[in-house]
């Protein structure tokens, strides 16, 4: 058991944490906005933990909280990711489609620049040094943190589509035009989708930080994004099990073909290919329907008129 | 800033602006035609760039599955001149216009026959984008490649004037990027607005539907479109690489990511946009101070957000009214 522990321990975190990010992009998809803006509030609350346990301005907090100041680390990037996907998210969610994703691959790559280029941040290097949370001993301990995140996160979200809130995303996803004449406000609901996205994202940077123990800016990139995006269009973007299962799944896939060495990444990118053509509702929508066959077709209304010779 | 400081920021911005252009008009071509960003065009870029290395040099000395093959022991027929230099220069850019044939064939075709949500196509085009880095990864190594020097034979090296009492220098590169890049916008210009196969272009761009019904075979046309958009898109990796040396297989990666700038910046699927918002953000890079420049690569992101959010369709796009 111990031996299986610290082998797989870092690998099921990062599988947790890859569940995560794809559920943090789930939210603004739930309202039908493709955002890839989750590795950017994710670079931002990684930040914020590394910048609050490691940087002298906050050695007074750290030593009078001791070990609390890991929630207070988690609060703060939740409230700063909220407070940014507010200011990016209300003029960003009147874009469309495409024009969205751009826009927020524009954030995410402003955000990667600043953070090269900017002193708190370390610059190319980055910060380091960063103690591991609540003294954790091994990695594998941080299941405990984002374990924990997962299932409430997981609760969070079922709950959310059997509310009105979840109804309203729901209707904007399927027709915004329709929605807004039904009075459903698209902007209010698509805002407050976006912005769970980024806390959750936030929160899960913050837990990650010290899980790395070293943060920089290749924390935050167009690849994460991408990787993001498909964590959750594999596993399926109209159920919550999806970003789970794909996030799991596309983490796993590279180390289980690890003894291919050279060859995994480009094994991964066939992954892509042939899931986005033969899983178009993700594995979780192709196991659904699996479980669930298509009704039989309905009988026609007037049986077909015999034909004879 | 001074006048002389003016001309060599003027000069530089519209030498990478135009490759930029080019480039973008690869994207932008088969957005008007499919509705779908195609994210491997930043590896086609990347692919041209080393298909003409590979014929200029014969050989990579690094390391990588090729390493120790020397395709042509007596030295390379393409290197040496201006004229035989240019040559790989096309047939570069003809064999990553090819890689793009079979990037639609394999990641666009199958999705449009199984009229799948196009998002899946933009995954699709990811994954074959992951494939193809990784394979130039695996055959060539990770290290820059830079063009030997004689390669392009005797070009002067530099053009260099007086104005005032400062030196204007424009690398002799750069004149040559911006002129193949003219002449690729004048060539693409005429045959998109003037031959008989732009127009088959342009009926299928407005709709598919409708050009099949013409008698146009629409997957043909598409197989063109893609074609020429690998085309453009290699020979820009060509010119970049021979301004800067061919840096890794992840070349292409800031490329694909400022040339979704550009033609967002100019109008989704417009292809004068594309060029504008080529030497907008061209320029736009090169007038950043000195002490700013390593904020330079967040200019064309800033653009592009702040028109997302004035004007949306772009410099040049139209507004697209959402259907009811």
């Amino acid at each position: 058991m111990n031996d299986f522990v610290s082998t797989y321990g870092f690998l099921i975190v990062t599988l947790l944490q890859a569940g995560l990010l794809g559920l943090s992009l789930y939210f603004p998809l739930q309202a039908g906005q493709l955002s890839l803006a989750s590795p950017g509030f994710y670079a931002l609350g990684g930040y914020v933990a590394a910048i609050m346990l490691t940087h002298p301005t906050f050695a007074g907090i750290r030593d009078a909280l001791g070990h609390g100041v890991f929630p207070l680390t988690w609060l703060v990037a939740a409230l700063l990711s909220g407070v940014l996907g507010l200011v990016v998210g209300i003029p960003a969610l009147r874009l469309r489609g495409i024009y969205l994703a751009l826009a927020t691959i524009a954030f995410v790559e402003i955000l990667r620049v600043l953070s090269l280029n900017l002193q708190i941040t370390g610059g190319a290097i980055g910060i380091f040094g960063i103690p591991q949370a609540f003294g954790f001993q091994d990695r594998w301990q941080y299941v405990f943190l984002f374990g924990p995140l997962l299932v409430l996160t997981l609760l969070f979200a079922y709950q959310l589509e059997r509310s009105r809130v979840g109804r309203a995303l729901r209707a904007i996803r399927e027709d915004e035009l329709a929605a807004d004449a039904m009075g459903v406000p698209p902007t209010r609901y698509k805002v407050l989708a976006f912005v769970i996205g980024a806390v959750l994202a936030g929160i899960v940077g913050s837990m990650s930080a010290p899980f790395l123990n070293t943060w920089n800016a290749k924390q935050g990139t167009f690849d994460a994004s991408i990787a993001i995006l498909a964590f959750v269009l594999i596993g399926g973007s109209r159920n919550i099990w999806g970003p789970v299962v794909g996030g799991a799944l596309l983490t796993a896939v590279p180390e289980v073909l690890r003894f291919l060495s050279d060859w995994r990444l480009i094994i991964n990118g066939l992954v892509l290919v042939v899931a986005s053509l033969y899983l178009p509702q993700g594995i979780v929508g192709a196991l659904e329907r699996l479980r669930r066959p298509r009704p039989p077709e309905r009988p026609a209304a007037l049986p077909p008129a015999e034909v004879r010779p | 800033m001074e006048f002389s400081q003016l001309v060599q920021n003027t000069m530089n911005g519209l030498a990478i602006g135009s490759v930029y252009a080019i480039f973008a008009l690869g994207y932008t071509l088969v957005f008007s035609i499919l509705g779908i960003i195609n994210f491997a065009h930043g590896a086609v870029f990347t692919l041209g760039a080393y298909f003409t290395y590979t014929l200029v040099v014969g050989q990579f000395e690094n390391n990588g599955l090729l390493k120790g093959i020397n395709l042509f022991p007596d030295g390379s027929p393409f290197s040496g001149s201006a004229l035989s230099f240019g040559l790989a220069t096309l047939i570069g850019a003809v064999l990553a216009g090819l890689v793009a044939v079979l990037i639609e064939r394999l990641a666009f075709r199958p999705m449009r026959a199984r009229g799948a949500d196009p998002l899946l196509a933009l995954v699709s085009s990811l994954g074959v984008a992951l494939v193809l880095v990784n394979l130039i990864q695996l055959l060539v190594g990770a290290e820059i490649y830079n063009f030997p020097s004689n390669a392009y034979g005797e070009v002067k090296p530099a053009l260099a004037f007086q104005i005032g009492d400062k030196t204007v220098v424009i690398r002799t590169v750069q004149i040559i990027i911006f002129l193949v890049s003219l002449v690729m916008l004048a060539i693409l210009g005429y045959v998109i607005g003037r031959t008989k196969i732009g127009k088959a272009l342009r009926a299928v761009a407005e709709n598919p539907g409708t050009a099949s019904l013409l008698g146009i075979s629409v997957d043909r046309f598409i197989l063109i479109t893609f074609f020429l958009s690998g085309f453009l898109g290699g020979l820009a990796g060509t010119l970049v690489g021979t301004a800067f040396g061919v840096a890794g297989p992840y070349f292409g990666v800031t490329y694909g990511l400022k040339g979704l700038a550009v033609i967002v910046l100019g109008g989704l699927g417009s292809i004068p946009g594309a060029v504008l918002g080529g030497l907008v953000i061209g320029l736009a890079e090169a007038f950043v101070p000195a002490d700013y420049s390593a904020y330079k690569d967040a200019v064309a992101f800033a653009l592009l957000f702040v028109i997302l959010l004035v004007r949306p369709q772009g410099l040049l796009g139209k507004a697209v009214i959402q259907k009811v």
